[in-house]
């Protein structure tokens, strides 16, 4: 067996960002773009005394699925908590830019047929954010991918994987939520906030961070795929994020921004129903809120394997389809 | 320099200090009205500034949040993220219409020490709050509309993100006003790396990509101009909506925003390795990309 089929039944959680990024494309298709043979580093890490890693903790390159380029970022949970620092955020701003930039030469070159062709972004999220060590620069690149995003708007679908175990915190909590599309596994964690920190800032009462089942409740895959903030719930396999990603690609890239959360006027209105609903309901736990939304043993919810919570779980209703590009 | 009043926590007095006498109509964009209870903790609304009309936004360090109580003293909490989200959206609506040389300014005024850290924040997503706030402002930004920053007292870490980070250009008013850009205090940092506080007390008087504070933010592109009177700041954001305006113009969008600020940084000596990798990384994709665009 190849390989990459071995990598098809890994766990998403226990997998390298090398591994992920792999075998989420084709069989054999992927190509590192500024991988460790090139051998560049942090410049800000040895100052500090700290260890450099050669592809600075995140895997950047260009696969295909089918015919469609498919531009691929994936963060490293093992080297400093795959915190972005300036090489890294380089990697992810150039990869966006080159993804664009394929964009336009694709239709340049297929004026008829480019449909099955546009290229597509991944982003296999494991990080809390900006890298202290350098944190300026992790700041300017946070917003740099941001600004990459608005531009890749309505052209090429940014797709967000979230099922490794540092989750996706801090800055890159919102660059995640900020992506057209999100997939996750049941493990995957993804906020703003880590929970650690809100209970370094707020005390043990508001939130015991070494409460592992509060921790998933607040900001795990379960709790996301019934408050819409992740699009699609999937088993812990790479087989299994990459079937995902692919049945998506066949999506339009109109039905792609209708699974956006926010990103036009009218999804920051539906956000706001949804900040009035935190108001109203004054929500103790993720439950209070799951069971307003009919789920009514919402305990049992954490508990089920995914099949039957796919099958049982009740989820928000969204009152607005699709954020259109305004302007 | 003699010792100079700090303006931390007086977002208000700094509008009244930039935008003509008067003119501003809180919670006011076009013909739409803002519910006086959203987001106390953020002003929003319409002004004029040179006799041009501009939407401002700031952060209003007196209010609390009486149905969030994280947020007080600046601090953008859900609410108030999406409430700025929406003055700029309310704002690309009004001049939807108007050629790009006359689509009217955000000006952002920006003294936050944070965003919201809380459980009701997380359980809603918090992070969907502050990252809609930044693409609205890229939105507006990209559709022509001259997007000025100015930071007057705290700029902190995702609070700086989201306010403040997405503007076209950013001033600061000099460190003598005791203005703070960071992610987060040096004890904090050591804490969470376990790096020595001395070690990083020494690098914090000298590394702009690891510092503290404005001069070396300024060293890595990251604020365009310093301001060292109070005095100045209304002169210098008229000046730089135009700077601004007439690059957007004459279609010089790439020197403009985050992308812009990695240019300037670079000209200024700091984030040499992020232009080095950009170059490299396309270099590789060059090399290979028949294979993957004509699959």
């Amino acid at each position: 067996m190849s390989v990459w089929n071995q990598l098809q039944k890994n766990s998403f959680l226990e997998s390298s960002a090398r591994q992920r990024a792999n075998g989420i494309v084709d069989n054999g298709t992927f190509t590192e773009l500024l991988g460790p043979r090139d051998r560049v580093s942090s410049p800000h890490l040895p100052v500090l005394g700290e260890a450099v890693a050669f592809d600075d903790g995140i895997v950047t390159g260009v696969g295909l699925i089918g015919k469609r380029p498919v531009f691929v970022i994936s963060q490293e949970g093992r080297f400093i908590g795959g915190s972005v620092g300036e090489v890294g955020g380089g990697k992810m701003v150039a990869t966006l830019k080159l993804a664009i930039g394929a964009y336009h030469q694709i239709k340049e070159k297929y004026p008829t047929s480019y449909q099955g062709r546009l290229p597509a972004v991944v982003i296999s999220f494991e990080t809390g954010g900006v890298r202290l060590h350098e944190s300026n620069a992790g700041l300017l690149a946070h917003a740099e991918v941001m600004d990459q995003f608005q531009d890749a708007r309505g052209k090429i679908p940014v797709i967000s994987l979230i099922g490794s175990k540092i989750g996706c915190f801090g800055g890159m909590g919102f660059v995640g939520a900020a992506t057209d599309l999100i997939i996750m596994s049941e493990q995957g964690r993804l906020g703003l906030t880590g929970p650690e920190v809100i209970e370094q800032e707020m005390g043990k009462d508001e939130f015991d961070a070494s409460n592992k089942a509060l921790v998933y409740r607040t900001t795990g895959g379960k709790h996301k795929y019934i408050m819409q903030d992740c699009n699609f719930l999937v088993e812990d396999s790479i087989e299994a994020f990459r079937t995902q990603l692919a049945e998506v690609l066949t999506l339009s890239m109109e039905s792609i921004e209708e699974m956006r959360r926010v990103g036009s006027q009218k999804l920051v209105e539906e956000q706001l129903e949804l900040v009035k609903l935190a108001v109203e309901l004054d929500p103790r736990d993720s439950m209070d809120v799951w069971k307003y939304f009919g789920n009514e043993s919402p305990a049992i919810l954490p508990e089920l394997s995914l099949t039957d919570f796919l099958k049982q779980a009740k989820r928000r209703v969204r009152k607005v389809e699709g954020g259109s590009v305004n302007g | 320099m003699d010792e100079v009043e700090s303006m931390i926590g007086r977002g208000r007095e700094a509008i009244d200090m930039i935008i003509d006498a008067d003119s501003l109509q809180e919670g006011i964009i076009g013909e739409f009205q803002f519910d006086p209870e959203l987001g106390p903790g953020a002003v929003v609304g319409t002004v004029t500034i040179g006799g041009q009309p501009a939407t401002i936004i700031a952060n209003d360090a007196d209010e609390y949040n009486p149905r969030f109580p994280v947020v007080f003293a600046g601090v953008i909490g859900l609410e108030e993220g999406y409430k700025m989200a929406l003055a700029v959206y309310r704002t690309i609506t009004v001049d939807k219409e108007k050629p790009l040389d006359q689509k009217r300014a955000l000006l952002l005024i920006v003294d936050t020490p944070g965003n919201g850290p809380g459980k009701i924040e997380e359980i809603m997503g918090m992070n969907k709050s502050t990252g809609g706030y930044q693409l609205a402002l890229a939105e507006a930004r990209k559709a022509g509309h001259p997007v000025i920053a100015i930071v007057i007292g705290r700029a902190i870490s995702g609070a700086f993100l989201c306010h403040g980070l997405q503007a076209d250009h950013i001033l600061s008013l000099s460190k003598e006003f005791g203005t703070m850009i960071h992610v987060m205090p040096l004890t904090s940092i050591s804490r969470i790396t376990k790096l020595d506080i001395e070690l990083l007390e020494d690098l914090s008087t000298k590394n702009p990509v690891f510092a503290a504070g404005v001069n070396f933010f300024y060293r890595l592109g990251g604020v365009n101009e310093v301001v060292d009177q109070v005095e100045g700041m209304r002169d210098a954001m008229i000046r730089h909506i135009d700077e601004v305006r007439e690059l957007k113009r004459t279609g010089q969008f790439d020197k403009l925003g985050p992308w812009g600020r990695g240019t300037i940084g670079a000209e200024r000596g700091g984030r040499q390795t992020r232009k080095m990798v950009i170059e490299k990384m396309t270099e590789e994709f060059d090399a290979v990309a028949d294979k993957y665009l004509y699959a």
